[in-house]
């Protein structure tokens, strides 16, 4: 394990799974929306929404490591016109802002549902753009031979989509987790999403601001986690099992995706860099990949077509388990290109 | 001599005559002296490129070996991949085409010392940002040499306007084991040393890879 690196690791993975989240869920709304109307699947997608934010919030966090005189910081938006990590960074800081206010919007329901969805496209659009800067300042370095090849975007994009469809199926299965057992405490029926109305009323009760949005959020907290109806419940195993058939799909064209690029490193004869991509921790990685992404996600695929509502526990633990494991294979496959790191020269 | 050495456009570079090193690493013990380099940190370092084959003749086998070295620096190139890559723009071209890091800048993200195939940026962990030849700016300043250049008992240093240079010495510089000259365009000539091995057919390796 590359722990050099491991502030860039652990950036690069954890930027790409929150990007990757945020696409997936707007795949999903985009989808789900042309059979179900907007309350269904904003409960589907909604609580998932708001896990990103701490994740890129950490995610920023350990960049900042990589740095070794932060009192400079400011100065690394000066060369946007030439350096990618230069445009990196703006675009990371600008998903944040924009993945936040979107969050915002939605959580107070601010602004029409028209308007929340071109910031959530624009959130889209940046994270995008973020990946793609990410992996240009690999891509570009002519200098380093397994870092100027296409397969350098290719992972960076599929990490995102693989852990974000992932952690999408994670985070939904989770939240039908603690919606059902909300359901058992409180004895409620599962018909439940009375407390609708009342995001508008309590914020003029005039007991003082702190204790109106202190009931606020609360409210919002319990319309959240209601009981899963059946129509939300046949929804959510539905793409769950999309998910997993995405992430399968992924995880295979990765696997094959190493041969080619060992293949070509060796051919440019740079044998010392494809050397890298050989031994125990680069076949555990592979193992790990496959377990999760393919295996794992296969029997996902079969359990969500047979769970019910009532006993969520076996797909949820399938589902934590494959995000567990693909988290661990894509941290291994990101520690691996950071040890390719053999430049032409001296 | 007392003129300036740091004409705006003087676009300065560095010569070195591979056929006259004998690898006594002078050049970079006197660099690392005048610029009071920490451990770790070299910003001159002599590369020793060796190889050899075997050749048949009936029942004899002949050996044909070869060494030699190259003294390098930063060549101060035409396109510093180090100026383009770097996020604060610390890594600056001066208006005499050489390139120095404004540590007033410098966050040490190392990106630099990815980019150059000549490993010229170097971190230094004292100050926690990179750091690398100047082409002792400060020395230029008062008219005098680099410290490297006037430290070679062998005389196989030089430097000055690359232009100077090309015509005196010509235009050599893809020689092993530095990478393609096309990268970044250095600021270099060389006069090969009779066993010098082209960029991109060698047949070598570096011998001395942690002294580099």
């Amino acid at each position: 394990m590359n722990v050099h690196e491991l502030p860039m690791i652990l950036f690069t993975v954890i930027a790409q799974m929150c990007v990757g989240t945020f696409i997936v869920l707007g795949v999903i709304t985009l989808i789900a929306s042309r059979r179900h109307d907007v309350r269904t699947v904003e409960r589907l997608t909604e609580p998932v929404v708001y896990a990103i934010g701490p994740a890129m919030v950490l995610g920023l966090a350990a960049s900042t490591l990589h740095m070794n005189d932060i009192t400079n910081t400011l100065n690394v938006f000066r060369n946007v016109g030439s350096s990618w990590l230069s445009r990196e960074i703006v675009f990371g800081i600008a998903f944040a802002a924009l993945g936040f206010a979107f969050a915002l919007l939605q959580w107070f329901k601010i602004a029409t549902i028209r308007v929340r969805q071109l910031v959530a496209a624009a959130t889209a659009l940046t994270g995008i753009a973020l990946i793609w800067s990410m992996s240009q300042i690999y891509y570009s370095l002519q200098t380093v031979p397994a870092w100027n090849t296409p397969i350098v975007p290719f992972h960076f994009f599929a990490t995102t989509l693989m852990l974000g469809a992932l952690a999408a199926g994670c985070a939904l299965m989770l939240t039908a987790t603690i919606r059902h057992r909300r359901q058992r405490t409180t004895g409620d029926t599962g018909t439940g999403t009375e407390p609708t109305e009342d995001t508008g009323s309590s914020e003029g009760s005039g007991e003082g601001s702190g204790n109106a949005l202190a009931t606020m959020v609360r409210t919002r907290v319990a319309q959240i986690n209601a009981p899963t109806t059946t129509t939300e419940w046949t929804l959510t195993t539905r793409t769950v099992q999309w998910l997993a058939v995405a992430s399968a799909t992924i995880g295979v064209l990765v696997l094959a995706s190493y041969p080619l690029h060992i293949a070509d490193l060796a051919t440019q004869g740079a044998t010392t860099a494809a050397a890298i991509f050989s031994g125990t921790f680069f076949a555990t990685r592979l193992i790990l990949l496959g377990i999760a992404a393919v295996i794992l996600a296969l029997f996902t695929y079969r359990a969500a077509g047979q769970a019910l509502r009532e006993n969520p526990t076996l797909l949820t633990t399938l589902m934590t388990a494959a995000f567990t494991l693909a988290l661990i294979a894509e941290i291994m496959g990101r520690s691996l290109h950071y040890d390719s790191m053999i430049r032409v020269g001296i | 001599m007392t003129d300036s050495l740091t004409e705006a456009g003087g676009n300065y570079g560095f010569y070195f005559d591979q056929s006259a090193c004998t690898g006594c690493k002078a050049c970079a013990v006197s660099c690392k002296d005048k610029h009071d380099l920490p451990i770790g940190v070299n910003w001159r370092r002599v590369v020793e490129y060796s190889g050899g084959s075997w050749q048949q003749h009936g029942d004899t086998f002949t050996p044909n070996v070869f060494t030699y070295y190259t003294s390098i620096a930063c060549n101060h190139c035409e396109d510093p991949v180090c100026v383009q890559v770097c996020p604060t723009t610390a890594m600056t071209q001066r208006e005499d085409g050489t390139v120095f890091v404004d540590e007033d800048k410098c966050v040490g993200c190392r990106y630099c010392e990815w980019a150059c195939p000549y490993s010229a940026p170097q971190f230094n962990v004292e100050t926690g940002h990179m750091s690398k030849c100047d082409l002792c700016y400060d020395y230029r300043e008062t008219g005098q040499a680099p410290a490297c250049v006037d430290a070679c008992p062998s005389r196989a240093l030089d430097w000055g306007p690359i232009e100077e240079l090309r015509e005196k010495y010509g235009d050599v510089d893809a020689i092993a084991p530095l990478p393609d000259p096309t990268l970044t365009k250095p600021r270099l000539v060389i006069t090969p040393h009779r066993d010098a091995q082209p960029w991109n057919d060698a047949s070598g390796q570096i011998a001395n890879p942690k002294e580099i």
